[in-house]
């Protein structure tokens, strides 16, 4: 097990596309680490970078303190399971596992006995003897996972493999690579753009944008406190709902005016934002913590758009300012179409953002 | 009434694939027809070969019958397509009798067999059958023969050529391929489109230059000169050929492998190499038809070495009045073609298959 450092990595392609650029991280023993972003963020560049697929054209990476950055691929003693599987069509199952062990030169019933637990937990056993133009998809992934495994990698790299298997079994095969990083406890970095899966995945996520870093968390960390409205935006489904403010001080009480709603801020937050200085803002507000009140306690009313059930909840969509805004409450009461809801902040989820750099405040 | 509403589609439909299953069999016909010709024809004898109407299969046996002629002994043969026998040879020279039995009947008999025979008619005092084998390769023999000395070092210099054609234009093509399949690169679409520009002149048109500098080289009049003048054009091909192999085999395929522990090189030849395979051996096969066939550029490119094309085209001008010869040429020529492809089809049929991942 082994711990990963990156300083400064920079990664062009010709002269002008910058890929990654000054990317900085440290990844702890046995930490799992997601790298997600919208794609052509540079992740899975960043990713290959510590494979060693790709040349890195400034910075040093270090893993358990030694420089790799110029080793090959196959002397930084890492595995990795591709977004396309790339198990070796003309290798049974087997043979796909035991490759880089025969590459190690292990004796053969080391290899035996590796394969088989690999197989096992993967649940691959009863496959072993086939050709992988036999499996499905799901299976062929195992393959990956389980060749991955086998040679005990001091680090675990993953580069979207749940991206190519259908909606199901992507949440499955989700819950079984935590099982798997559990049980192996290797330092591991998944490279992904489905937020909803580095959420449940992750120990720490790493959101990056057009080659740089935007944000590093805990889940937690980056869903409530996002670190800009990028990030507000991109985590969460339905996103962050965004609404354009203007502060107003009266006689000390400080006011948040929008065309829709006008209403006073608890202390805390008008501190804050008194001291920031700036009079234009953007609200952000994830759509649980919008709630529905009755027409007593509210401070804005507006007309259902559409009202979407879900089994466990619904969403509903009303009209702010020309943006749809979307809320998530309770399954019941039913909201109709053009019903009019009663609605309220929770104050203590309002999160602020300047409305010129987007960072929050 | 559902009968008689049937019946008009029943017909249509039969009428359809009675067309069809004529067209099907007109096609096979006309595409099969010229090449039992040309089989049939190698095993007949030069007698039957210039029959009319042209027998369909060899004969196994010749039917002769002897008798007392106006200058020696009459001989006879029997003519399967006039249904009687034929008077051919009136002479009283045995020899001669014995050089148009295996030059022209291709059923050979010793001078001795003859005598017995003559002895038999004497006895009897009248006629006399008899029935001998035919010797059924008695063409490729005579062309191995005529052509005599050459034939054979021919047929070895052209599989020579052959698999020096094959080594260099697969070896230099398909790097070339893997590199325009793998790598970005100025001015890749122009190169890959300019490698078949060597394709536009014909051998014929380029001929004295070739020749200049294939005696500068000391290259002329031997194997590898001409393999090098095929291996031009067949490094195009190669180049088409495998970079679009080497394109459907994902890379990751190979950084997988060097992730886990190959080297570059060893991940290309125990992981690419393998799966390229059917279309390697694809452009293997196009480099060596194009080369066993290829004619023009071999009788100018040589002088006392010619290659096995070179023989047969000689004897197929030279041979007059001897189709079947050229026949038997011609089919000694194809059959080496044939084989290879046979051997190759396993492959060129998974390339058509796609490599499957």
């Amino acid at each position: 097990m082994a711990t990963l450092t990156l300083k400064n990595v920079t990664k062009r392609f010709g002269k002008k596309v910058v890929a990654v650029s000054d990317f900085s991280l440290e990844v702890p023993d046995r930490e799992f680490l997601v790298l997600l972003g919208p794609s052509g963020c540079g992740k899975t560049t960043t990713l290959r970078m510590v494979a060693g697929l790709e040349e890195v054209t400034d910075g040093t990476i270090l893993i358990d303190e030694v420089d790799v950055t110029d080793l090959p691929p196959r002397r930084r003693d890492v595995s990795m399971v591709f977004q396309n599987y790339a198990v070796w069509p003309h290798m049974t199952v087997y043979d796909n596992i035991a490759y880089a062990l025969k590459l190690k030169r292990m004796d053969k019933k080391t290899i035996d006995k590796t394969v088989k637990e690999a197989a096992g937990m993967t649940k691959i056993a009863e496959l072993v003897d086939r050709y992988p133009s036999q499996l499905s998809g799901g299976q062929q992934q195992r393959v990956a996972v389980a060749r991955a495994i086998a040679v005990k990698p001091k680090l675990f790299l993953m580069d979207e493999p749940l991206s190519n298997l259908d909606a199901k079994l992507r949440v499955a095969t989700r819950t079984e690579l935590k099982a798997i990083h559990d049980k192996t406890e290797a330092t591991t970095v998944f490279v992904t753009h489905d937020q909803s899966e580095a959420m449940s995945l992750a120990d720490r996520i790493v959101i990056m944008k057009d080659g740089g870093i935007v944000q590093i968390g805990s889940p937690d960390d980056v869903y409530h406190r996002s670190a800009s409205l990028f990030v507000a935006d991109f985590i969460g489904t339905p996103p962050t709902n965004f609404m354009d403010v203007e502060l107003k001080v009266e006689n000390g009480d400080c006011r948040l005016i929008n065309p829709h709603f006008d209403f006073k801020l608890k202390p805390d937050h008008a501190a804050k934002l008194r001291n920031y200085g700036k009079k234009k803002l953007v609200l952000g507000i994830r759509p649980e913590k919008i709630l529905l009140v009755g027409e007593e306690d509210s401070i804005l009313a507006a007309q259902c758009l559409v009202s979407e059930p879900q089994g466990s909840h619904q969403i509903i969509a009303i009209e702010l300012a020309d943006k749809i805004v979307k809320i998530v409450a309770p399954a019941h009461p039913m909201i109709e179409s053009e019903e009019t809801v009663h609605l309220s902040f929770n104050q203590e989820a309002i999160a602020f953002f300047d409305s010129e750099s987007g960072l929050r405040i | 009434m559902t009968k008689t509403k049937k019946k008009p589609v029943s017909v249509a439909k039969a009428a359809r694939t009675t067309i069809f299953y004529v067209f099907v069999v007109g096609v096979v016909v006309a595409l099969l027809l010229p090449l039992y010709f040309i089989v049939s024809l190698s095993f007949l004898s030069t007698r039957e070969a210039y029959e009319y109407p042209l027998p369909m299969v060899p004969a196994l046996n010749t039917q002769f019958k002897l008798e007392y002629g106006k200058r020696g002994y009459l001989l006879s043969v029997y003519d399967r397509v006039e249904g009687g026998f034929e008077t051919v040879l009136d002479t009283k020279e045995l020899q001669k009798m014995s050089d148009y039995m295996k030059y022209q009947l291709a059923t050979p008999m010793t001078l001795e067999d003859i005598e017995q025979q003559i002895a038999k008619l004497e006895e009897m005092q009248d006629v006399v059958y008899f029935t001998r084998r035919r010797n059924l390769l008695s063409n490729y023999q005579s062309f191995f023969g005529v052509a005599g000395s050459e034939a054979v070092p021919a047929l070895i210099r052209s599989l020579q050529i052959c698999a020096l054609t094959i080594i260099i234009s697969l070896s230099i093509g398909g790097m070339a391929g893997y590199a325009f399949a793998r790598y970005a690169f100025k001015g890749k679409d122009l190169l890959k489109f300019s490698v078949l520009f060597v394709r536009m002149f014909p051998g014929v048109a380029i001929a004295i230059p070739m020749i200049k500098i294939l005696v500068g080289l000391n290259f002329y009049d031997k194997p590898i000169g001409l393999s090098l003048v095929y291996s031009i054009g067949n490094i195009a091909l190669t180049v088409w050929i495998t970079a679009s192999i080497f394109m459907g085999i994902p890379e990751s395929l190979e950084e997988a492998a060097q992730v886990f522990g190959a080297s570059k090189a060893r991940s290309f030849l125990r992981i690419t190499l393998p799966l390229a395979l059917p279309g390697l051996a694809a452009a293997a096969m196009y480099s060596f038809l194009g080369a066993w066939n290829e004619t023009v550029s071999a009788i100018i490119l040589t002088q006392f070495n010619p290659t096995f094309a070179v023989i047969v085209y000689q004897t197929v001008l030279g041979a007059v009045g001897q189709v079947n010869l050229a026949a038997a040429g011609g089919m000694a020529m194809a059959l080496p073609a044939v084989i290879f492809t046979f051997f190759i089809r396993r492959y060129i049929r998974q390339m058509w298959g796609g490599v499957t991942i």
